[in-house]
């Protein structure tokens, strides 16, 4: 036939009952199988990863500071999820009240990187300068605490600074995983 | 941008997936495996959609995913070694009246599989086969034994 490519015809391979042609690769496969343990050893190692942790939202991912002057202790996610909420809690020392008000920094890292969506309780006020945003709460007494609901819109690894205003800036680093 | 890249990875993730979890004949999908493949399909959707749920989203995940399926069946076509990579090799299960265990066994494959198999083909006992073969799209071909 002109024109129309052709090629001869080859045996496959493995031959059973002398009569069928398989083309069996049993060297492959022993290797696949060995490759497929290795993926279900490092899917356990990743399971077991997940349940401590250290993919977020668990115990390895909670962490708690306190800025040096003691005026506000900081529980958090050193490790978040993105789209995925979280709360970041400030509770504020006894001595951080001034004229009867509770004032926090937090660097514009919280609302931007880390996704804050609402603070509980509302502040009284809001300013913004220096980078970031200093909120004012009224201060009834102890214990006082503000909640951040965090929703990180995507993955990295982001810096946010908080404190009370004239007092000890706390640092922090937070990852956040895809 | 990023949907499109979530998307591919998710599609890549599902090969090796179950490409991992195993072969299985078919015929024989029994409902654990229907759960198995509705379950691996619904997670991996969330990921992959997560807040983009426009038209446009959809539209470019859908393309970038047809344009990564056609990739792999011209590298498959291409290349006998991606071929056995992404498809495996054809495995014999019995021969010569013969069970491979150790087949069976890697391929989580007990004898009552073959044995519905047998029945399905209309052949009356095992000692009716002279071979089984696993194929790579999961089916298995019993060859009669000759009499």
């Amino acid at each position: 036939m002109p024109g129309v490519e052709t090629k001869p015809v080859e045996d496959l391979g493995h031959r059973v009952d002398d009569a069928i042609s398989v083309g069996e690769d049993l060297e492959f496969q022993e290797r696949w199988w060995k490759f497929e343990n290795a993926v279900w050893m490092f899917f356990a190692l990743l399971l077991v990863l997940d349940l401590l942790g250290v993919f977020g939202r668990g115990w390895a991912a909670k962490s708690e500071a306190s800025s040096g002057d003691g005026a506000v202790q900081l529980k958090y996610e050193r490790i978040e999820r993105t789209m995925t909420p979280s709360e970041m809690q400030v509770s504020f020392g006894p001595g951080a009240a001034v004229d009867g008000k509770y004032k926090l920094y937090v660097s514009g890292s919280v609302v931007q990187e880390l996704g804050n969506q609402r603070i509980a309780p509302q502040p009284e006020t809001s300013a913004v300068g220096e980078g970031g945003i200093t909120y004012t709460f009224p201060a009834l007494g102890q214990p006082a605490v503000v909640s951040f609901s965090l929703e990180p819109a995507s993955p990295g690894v982001y810096h946010f600074s908080l404190g009370v205003p004239g007092g000890t800036m706390m640092t922090r680093r937070v990852v956040v995983v895809p | 941008m990023a949907s499109v890249f979530r998307a591919i990875f998710g599609y890549l993730f599902l090969i090796l997936m179950v490409r991992v979890v195993g072969r299985r004949p078919g015929k024989q999908i029994t409902p654990f495996e229907f759960i198995l493949i509705f379950f691996l399909g619904g997670l991996t959707l969330t990921g992959i959609v997560g807040d983009e749920v426009s038209l446009t989203s959809a539209f470019c995940q859908i393309v970038a995913i047809a344009c990564c399926h056609y990739g792999i069946v011209w590298l498959r076509t291409k290349s006998p070694r991606t071929a056995r990579l992404f498809d495996g090799t054809p495995l014999v299960l019995l021969e010569q009246g013969q069970w491979r265990t150790r087949t069976m066994e890697q391929m989580r494959m007990q004898e009552s599989d073959l044995m519905a198999m047998v029945r399905d083909q209309g052949m009356k006992t095992i000692g009716d086969v002279g071979a089984a073969v696993l194929e790579r799209n999961g089916e298995i071909s019993l060859i009669e034994k000759e009499k």
